[in-house]
């Protein structure tokens, strides 16, 4: 293989990662960006996702990978497992905010991000002593379809990925800039105290963030399934932290931030992960997390900051 | 402590005598309580049931070190494994076959020393390391404290939970690490062969008894360590840190110094306990070391009771007793249940494997129903008798005998302040322009002005809570613009602050002892260690708080032993001017001294403040009630959008036209009474 091919290889599969990433990302942003709170219940609730959509295409008759649908079919699957999913984890995402952030909002200190530690326990857990823990061939329609640039491939499920991500956020972006609820957001993130003044209900607010966040996580659980034909209850660890540090790369708080620094963690890992070595990449990861922290608190492109002011 | 009208040093000291005396019960129940854990492993000879005491043994200690950076500074670090890891490599590096080096004579000190043998293998002459379990012990400490502090420099000025993820990463460098280095770690086969220590020719070996013995005495040293950090000048810091670091700050305390002690700290229990844990396994490897060892101790704190010394101990025994004991049990009578009603899931269900399931459960629930865990920091205080609360507003200023606030000698003909041209603006807007002013000494000052003109700004600015985008501030002859809080404290400046920043979960007394951080001294080995200076200065500090407690009767003095947030709100402001005139000021700011009293309230501060000003303490207050700025002030400053728009005696101000406009608006001006 040609370096260039080689490279392009890389470029295709960190863009993947990367809108994977970018979906999980915007959960933690759009909640830092209201309440403040590193939401490490997250992590799950993603691994979750990617249980639920496997679930759900089960559920629908399709298991395994060597049933693979073509046309309508395939577009209606994916459309009614994406919507489903999303739906669930959405739903996982408000009860976890009614049950066990709500009651805490307002205490200072370590108390709220304890609790999310706690509820990313339980879930993991619960999932854990559910389906046992070898990780499971994941149940995979799309056909096998791929073109090839050079030496380069590129399959028809990396383009499906990259539409299913960009649709999720342009629908996001167009929510969060074009209807009320999505302004009531902003002035949250804004300022809570003045929102409330003037007629903004901050709970629903704050659970709207968290049914938005936790949707988006389910359909990047559903492409984790699709894109590495498997899942297992230990792999929101790794992407949680993974698309935590693509936040904070963009810039916490910040909607397109989290996209951008999505796909920048995505061809970081893959390019790193090819041209260093893998066993490094967790270290490329957090070193970058540690350095942006340090020397760019606002990240790539600002605005909420995280030192005190 | 419930006797108001102490107020003579002699009398407070006595006071604080018989309280220390009457902790001898307690200290005799603590010796009963490490007697009988001496006696354990000769009552029970089952060597597994020892053994997991040894162990929960090493997770207390491991906890005790996490509580200090959690509990105490409250920082959340989900990292603190790492350290554990470097401790236990640390020690297993350099006493096992793992790393051999050619011989050469370079050595030949060092085999001299004991600190390494000559090994002769396949034919080659090799180095093999030997160095003394009891050496290592506190190389270990170090070792971890000198990468807590190199970690933590950078990261510990990141507010706290961008702290928690960066220490999360960090947790999961240190066993990556380990896992890719196998030269040195022999990867993720993990180290082998570690030796076990020697104590007077008497091997340690595999049997638990040495282990639980030493663990013991680790975890007895380190209660003790702990308990006397908390209760000390370096404990109050820390705990003011957590309670608010910018209250902290402006009373005196550096607080990246403070935070990185306490990490560089809690870091040296983790690398001793590593040694300790790896001496007792006699192996390491990096999945020892993980993200779920980290929570599992964050759990013990959390359940024990964060910041509580003996809860931590208590909560991390229940957990690693409930795994190592109880779990098991429970399993077998669950999988009995089964059996005898034939419900297949309760059959094969392993409870041991559902411990991480606990662990969650435990922290949501201990969050949303009892946040102080089962033995919270603070034991809850005595209700005040009726008599004790009542408190009737007084004129007549300070009543107590009470000598000068500071030591310092101050010119009484050059100015204490001095501001020129200081600005600072907030994006577009100029919250301060360009202001001058002149404080002389053993004056009170009074800054005025309508909400928003940038009074509050101009003392953030004077106080180094904020850095001026311009200007100058001279303090007695020095230039301290730019100079951090803590310095300029140091220095002699102290403030209250307008929304009141008390250390809510702190007594009164603790409160007020923070504001001395700046005029004491001692350091963490003085803590742990107690010499006399010590002791000195520590009621040497103690005796002035009540002093200077004095200054408001039976107000804060029957309260000492309370948390500040059980006080009113009125107290709690004469608790901040408290806490202010510990740290011996020159010159006080005081933001809004009597928002939120009543008029008698304000009249009795108004005299006291005054009394302050005769115990050599220039004043320079905002104040909204104008009735107090004509009782109490000698000059008047308005401020308007930022800018100085008048200045003056309090009659000269009031009949100033622009005054009148910013404060009435223009229309009432045209209606106003002739200034003239």
């Amino acid at each position: 293989m040609s370096f260039q091919d080689l490279l392009l290889q890389q470029i295709i599969n960190g863009v993947s990662l990367g809108a994977m990433y970018a979906l999980l990302a915007l959960g933690f942003t759009m909640v830092y960006g209201i309440i403040e709170l590193i939401n490490f219940a997250h992590f799950n609730v993603f691994m979750v996702g990617s249980f639920v959509a496997m679930w759900i295409m089960g559920a629908m008759g399709i298991v395994g990978q060597s049933e693979v649908l073509y046309g309508l079919p395939l577009v209606g699957v994916l459309l009614v497992t994406l919507i489903a999913t999303m739906l669930i984890t959405g739903l996982l995402g408000v009860l976890i905010e009614r049950v066990a952030l709500r009651p805490l909002r307002g205490v200072a200190g370590t108390a709220p991000m304890i609790t999310t530690i706690g509820l990313s326990y339980i879930l993991f857990n619960v999932i854990l002593l559910a389906v046992g823990a070898d990780s499971k061939n994941y149940t995979n329609p799309l056909p096998r379809t791929h073109w090839e640039i050079g030496e380069a491939v590129l399959r028809l499920r990396e383009l499906l990925l990259w539409g299913i991500s960009i649709g999720l956020m342009v629908v996001l972006h167009y929510f969060v800039r074009g209807t009320k609820m999505g302004k009531a957001m902003q002035a949250t993130a804004q300022d809570p105290e003045a929102a409330r003044m003037m007629g903004v209900d901050v709970d629903r607010v704050v659970a709207m963030a968290f049914f938005l966040g936790s949707a988006l996580a389910g359909a990047a659980g559903m492409i984790f399934g699709l894109y590495y034909n498997f899942t297992s209850f230990i792999i929101g660890y790794t992407a949680g932290l993974r698309a935590f540090t693509a936040a904070v790369l963009g810039g916490i708080g910040n909607i397109p931030g989290a996209m951008l620094g999505g796909i920048l963690i995505g061809l970081i890992e893959s390019l790193g992960g090819h041209f260093i070595a893998v066993r490094w990449t967790d270290v490329i990861i957090f070193s970058i997390l540690v350095l942006v922290l340090v020397f760019r608190p606002t990240g790539l492109l600002g605005r909420a900051a995280p030192t005190k002011s | 402590m419930s006797t108001p009208s102490i107020a003579r040093p002699a009398g407070l000291i006595a006071g604080l005598k018989e309280r220390a005396r009457s902790e001898w019960g307690r200290r005799v129940g603590l010796l009963l309580l490490f007697l009988a854990a001496l006696a354990f492993p000769l009552i029970d000879r089952n060597e597994g049931d020892i053994d997991a005491v040894a162990n929960a043994l090493a997770f207390a200690i491991l906890a005790l070190g996490l509580n200090i950076v959690v509990g105490f500074a409250g920082l959340l670090d989900l990292g603190y494994a790492a350290f554990f890891a470097i401790g236990a490599y640390t020690y297993g590096i350099f006493s096992s076959y793992q790393v051999q080096p050619e011989w050469s004579s370079f050595w030949v000190p060092f085999e001299y020393l004991g600190l390494v043998a000559h090994n002769t293998a396949n034919g080659r002459d090799l180095v093999h390391f030997t160095v003394s379990f009891w050496l290592m012990l506190p190389v270990s400490a170090l070792v971890a404290a000198f990468f807590g502090v190199l970690f933590g420099a950078p990261t510990l000025r990141l507010k706290g939970d961008y702290l928690a993820i960066v220490t999360l990463g960090f947790g999961e460098i240190v066993p990556i690490v380990a896992r890719n280095t196998p030269y040195l770690t022999n990867g993720a086969q993990g180290l082998n062969g570690v030796q076990s220590p020697t104590l007077f020719g008497y091997t340690f070996g595999v049997a638990s008894a040495p282990y639980y013995y030493l663990g013991l005495l680790l975890l007895v040293m380190l209660i003790l360590i702990s308990t006397r950090l908390k209760d000390s000048r370096v404990g109050r810091a820390w705990l003011a840190i957590r309670e608010d670091e910018i209250a902290a700050e402006a009373m005196g305390v550096d607080r990246t110094r403070l935070k990185l002690l306490a990490f560089g700290i809690g870091a040296a229990f983790g690398g001793m306990t590593g040694t300790f844990y790896v001496a007792k396994l006699q192996t390491a490897t990096p999945e020892m070391f993980g993200f779920p060892v980290s929570v599992m101790l964050l759990v013990m704190i959390v359940l024990g009771g964060t910041g509580s010394v003996a809860g931590v101990v208590v909560g991390t025994l229940i957990l690693q007793l409930l795994q190592s004991w109880f779990l098991q049990d429970l399993t077998q009578w669950t999988h009995a249940l089964g059996r005898m009603t034939g419900i297949g899931v309760l059959e094969r269900v392993d409870l041991v494997q559902s411990i991480e399931l606990i662990f969650g459960i435990i922290l949501v629930v201990m969050m949303l129903y009892r946040r102080q865990g089962l033995i919270p920091e603070r034991q809850s205080v005595k209700a005040l008798s009726l008599d004790q609360q009542a408190a009737t507003p007084s004129r007549g200023g300070i009543k107590v005998e009470l000598g000068p606030i500071h030591r310092k000698t101050v010119d009484r003909n050059r100015p204490l302040l001095e501001v020129r041209g200081l600005s600072r603006s907030f994006g577009g807007i100029q919250a301060v322009k360009n202001l001058d002013l002149t404080v002389m000494p053993g004056s009170i000052v009074a800054v005025i002005g309508p909400n928003g003109s940038g009074k509050t700004t101009f003392f953030n600015l004077i106080t180094g809570l904020m850095p001026p985008s311009g200007g100058k501030v001279t303090f007695a002859g020095e230039d301290i613009t730019g100079l951090g809080p803590h310095q300029i404290v140091e220095r002699g400046i102290a403030r209250t602050f307008q929304n009141l920043r008390l250390f809510a979960n702190m007594t009164v007394m603790e409160n007020a002892l923070v504001g001395a951080h700046t005029r004491t001294t001692t350091g963490p080995m003085g803590a742990v260690l107690r010499p006399p200076g010590v002791k000195r200065e520590e009621l040497a500090a103690r005796a002035r708080v009540l002093e200077v407690l004095g200054i408001f009767g039976n107000r804060l003095m029957p309260r000492i032993e309370h948390l500040a947030r059980t006080l009113s709100y009125a107290n709690r402001r004469r608790l901040e001017i408290s806490r202010a005139l510990v740290s011996e000021p020159q010159l006080l700011l005081l933001d809004e001294p009597t928002a939120g009293m009543n008029p008698t309230e304000t009249l009795e501060l108004t005299d006291q403040i005054r009394g302050l000003r005769e115990r050599g303490v220039t004043i320079l207050l905002i104040e909204h009630k104008l009735n107090v700025v004509n009782e109490i002030a000698d000059e008047v400053i308005v401020l308007d959008h930022g800018e100085k728009i008048a200045e003056g005696s309090p009659a000269e101000v009031q009949r100033n036209e622009e005054v009148l406009r910013a404060y009435l608006g223009r229309t009432a001006t045209a209606g106003a009474p002739a200034a003239s």
